[in-house]
């Protein structure tokens, strides 16, 4: 609320930090498992009898190196900024919780990252010219700190599902980053360090397989078999131990966030299941397949293995993790930051206070002696409800709302203005904070919305 | 009794070894254009997804009056019921967008040429009647949209010049669509269209075995020596079952995450909700009538028989194509041929999105 809004009509804001992060995370956690790919795949050529198929897996390497290190060098890092420069704009209340708690987190990643880009330039353009043993070793400095990145920006990103009694004890007293590493080894740290590792495996087979689809299978058969099988094998721990990782995660995951799932789980039969369960049952399933369509595709046919079916399976993953980060975005529902923060930048504590106020005096970027209730009720709009709303597109207002009259609209606000401990929507939507005008001025703005006044008819006249 | 001796004994009497025999013989080509051989067993599958979901829906739909309130319970009262109405939905948009993306890879790889001139005709039937086989389902829950995009889809028929009121009174069963139109496309859906295309998908089969697939031009251009290929069994079939799977998956996706809705039971006496349209595989011919119907000379009856007399036209060029553009000696033909194909494909799309862009 110290901040202005950032509308993006259609798509809404929380939609630019999805498409970015899931394209982020596909290439990231590449970076992080092909960091340890590489070296592992290196070691094992080193370990081959001299000759023709060492030689062809090494320049195989090379080859592969270079695409890792366009990837992640420039996408990887293009796409991290760009959601720096996303959240920041959608999300600036969390953004800065963030910055104030974990600037010395940030600092730490920073520093490996640093390590990360130089490793992998170094380890690129040496081939060949150092000692292989050297090179091996560069490979491995690569690989702890890629590990590193993914070990610290965890605790970031499971801290805002869980932050933890001690962090939350002294939050909003100033002396929060005094309690830093409680807040870093949350309550689903691990669960979710080891989930993310074993998916980093996974893709680094995954993305591994796009080059090795480009080998000729007629020309270098050996080659193509032996690296095509050994890749999908990075696929096997992933699919054997995520399941258990899973269950584990979600065990430690608030009671409150767990009935968003049983809820699901219980109505399934009747289709009326709540999203995150749909997500979580896509993302069983799309996993599923992938295991199959590797099987099938590369491990049984090696030689025919061919681009497009390495693009089949890139695009089961892309499904699979763009669902596995929805899901995660919609546990943390109805916060951004686990009982601290709501999900459109209301701090918990402040409620009863904005309440009394009203929502507009807290909020420096609105001018607030705007006479008119629309006005006022459009900024209540963008700041209430625009994270996770848009008028017309993704969670449409117009359409959510549609067949409600204005007395209805009002009715609907108020309930959740009032936030009673029975409330079906405390589940997954924050309270509407605010005086009796705000609840007022919100309601003419979306019935405004919803039921727009018709246009006066015009008469024919000379 | 081993599992050898159990195959012996059918073996004698079906001729297994034959059929395998057969399937190890036979070879797929490998080229840079395999790709597209997958969409005809991708269109096979979703297929089979149709007929295992709708036998499933055939349990608990009741058509005529109560066609509305059958479909409700299926999707909010029985277990799993909302699963297989939509997985049914949404595999018959898939099926028609394959069976499209089938047609046009067959078109340009000029896979229609000799020996496969019935591959093609017998192909062009089957979209046909899959199309009805949509146009017949779509109306079936008798929900809001469906009766109203059905009246529409109705004024295609409708406009053919002298018999197009008969043909539109015939399928609604009276001047208007009611329920008695709901029997006839039911008795349609279920029972006259699978008795004509299931045979007919028998001989497209039939066909593929016995001509194999086509390579396109430029592979037949290619010495023999240089031309690749594969076993059809087992190479083939396990990356066939792999984008069956492929296929499966994204069906699960839609049906679960887009389960298909249900409008508001119909009123005949209601006026037509705004954005009512046809589904997407016919906004093209629907928006083409829209647009012939805007041009000043040809408003009103003029503008609906010139678009029907197009659209007769063109299909009739589209499925005749093996005859026009016969072999690799065509030459000038299949040049024509190729850019006819483009052209299909630009009005297909523009149409289309025109159509949607202009909902009202």
């Amino acid at each position: 609320m110290n901040y202005p809004f950032w509308e993006i009509p259609y798509l809404g804001s929380g939609w630019v930090i999805g498409i970015i992060a899931i394209f982020h995370v596909m290439i990231s956690q590449f970076a992080v498992g092909g960091g340890l790919y590489l070296p592992m795949a290196e070691r094992k050529a080193m370990r081959m009898p001299e000759g023709p198929l060492r030689t062809a897996w090494l320049n195989q390497l090379a080859s592969h190196s270079k695409f890792f290190l366009i990837l992640t060098g420039v996408f990887g890092t293009i796409s991290g900024v760009g959601i720096w420069f996303a959240i920041g704009l959608t999300h600036p209340e969390a953004t800065s919780t963030l910055i104030h708690n974990f600037v010395f987190g940030w600092a730490m990643e920073w520093v490996f990252f640093i390590v990360e880009l130089t490793t992998i330039a170094v380890y690129y353009y040496t081939w060949d010219r150092i000692d292989s043993e050297l090179h091996l070793k560069v490979g491995w400095v690569y690989a702890g700190a890629s590990a590193f990145t993914l070990i610290i920006i965890n605790g970031i990103l499971t801290f805002m599902l869980t932050p933890g009694d001690t962090w939350l004890a002294v939050a909003g007293t100033g002396q929060e980053a005094s309690k830093f590493w409680y807040a870093f080894f949350n309550p689903t740290y691990w669960p979710s360090l080891f989930l993310r590792s074993c998916v980093c495996c996974a893709l680094a087979g995954i993305w591994a397989l796009i080059t090795a689809s480009r080998i000729d299978g007629d020309k270098q058969p050996e080659l193509k078999t032996s690296l095509v099988k050994w890749s999908v094998k990075w696929l096997v721990p992933s699919f054997v131990a995520t399941p258990f990782i899973l269950i584990w995660y979600l065990w430690l995951v608030p009671a409150s966030q767990q009935a968003l799932l049983t809820l699901g789980i219980d109505t399934i039969g009747s289709g009326t299941f709540s999203i995150i369960t749909r997500i979580a049952l896509l993302i069983i399933v799309t996993s599923a397949t992938i295991v199959g369509v590797a099987y099938f595709l590369a491990y049984r046919n090696p030689i025919d293995f061919n681009l497009s079916h390495a693009m089949a399976i890139l695009l089961l993953a892309l499904i699979a993790t763009g669902a596995g980060e929805y899901a995660r975005e919609m546990l943390r529902k109805p916060y951004v930051i686990g009982r601290w923060m709501y999900s459109n930048g209301v701090r918990v504590p402040y409620v009863a206070r904005i309440n009394q106020e009203g929502y507009l005096a807290h909020t420096n970027w609105v001018w607030n002696d705007s006479a008119s209730s629309y006005s006022r009720g459009e900024a209540i709009f963008r700041g209430e409800c625009g994270s996770c709303h848009t008028l017309a597109g993704y969670r449409p207002l117009r359409t959510l709302l549609a067949g409600r009259d204005r007395a209805n609209i009002g009715s609907f606000i108020t309930m959740l203005h009032e936030y009673k401990p029975d409330s079906p929507y405390r589940r997954f939507m924050p309270p509407m904070v605010g005086t009796k005008q705000d609840v007022d001025d919100l309601t003419g703005y979306l019935n405004a919305q919803v039921n727009p006044p018709q246009k006066p008819v015009l008469t024919a006249q000379k | 009794m081993s599992s050898k001796t159990i195959y012996d004994w059918v073996d004698e009497r079906l001729g297994l070894s034959e059929l395998a025999a057969f399937a190890r013989h036979k070879t797929v080509p490998v080229h840079s254009q395999s790709f597209w051989y997958y969409w005809g067993g991708i269109s096979l599958f979703l297929f089979l997804v149709q007929c295992f979901t709708g036998v499933l829906l055939l349990v608990y739909y009741r058509p005529g009056a109560e066609a509305y309130e059958s479909v409700r319970q299926i999707t909010f009262v029985m277990h799993f019921g909302w699963l297989i109405r939509s997985a049914h939905a949404w595999s018959a948009s898939l099926m028609i967008f394959s069976i499209l993306v089938h047609m046009f890879s067959v078109y340009f790889m000029k896979a229609y040429r000799k020996p496969r001139e019935f591959g093609w005709l017998s192909g062009m039937a089957l979209l046909g009647i899959a199309s009805v086989f949509g146009f017949s389902g779509y109306l079936l829950p008798m929900d809001e949209l469906s009766y109203f995009a059905t009246k529409v889809g109705l004024q295609i028929p409708a406009a053919i010049p002298w018999i197009g009121a008969a043909i539109a009174n015939m399928l609604r069963g009276g001047p208007d669509v009611s329920e008695f139109t709901v029997q006839r496309f039911f008795a349609l859906h279920v029972v006259v269209l699978p008795a004509v295309f299931l045979p007919l998908l028998g001989f497209h089969l039939w066909l593929v075995q016995r001509h194999g697939n086509a390579s396109p031009p430029s592979v037949e251009a290619l010495p023999p020596a240089q031309r690749k290929s594969m076993p059809f069994f087992p190479n083939f079939v396990r990356k066939d079952l792999a984008m069956w799977l492929i296929a499966l998956n994204l069906l699960a996706l839609l049906a679960s995450v887009f389960p298909w809705s249900l409008g508001k039971a119909y009123d005949a006496l209601a006026p037509a909700p705004l954005g009512i349209h046809p589904e997407w595989y016919f906004m093209s011919p629907f928006e083409m009538l829209k647009l012939l119907g805007m041009i000043p000379w040809l408003q009103g009856e003029p503008g609906e028989i010139a678009g029907i007399l197009l659209f007769t036209l063109g299909i009739a060029l589209w499925v005749l194509i093996p005859f026009y553009d016969r072999n690799k000696e065509s030459g000038q033909r299949a040049r024509a041929a190729h850019y006819f194909g483009l052209l299909a494909v630009f009005a297909l799309l523009s149409t289309t999105i025109i159509g949607y862009w202009t909902i009202r």
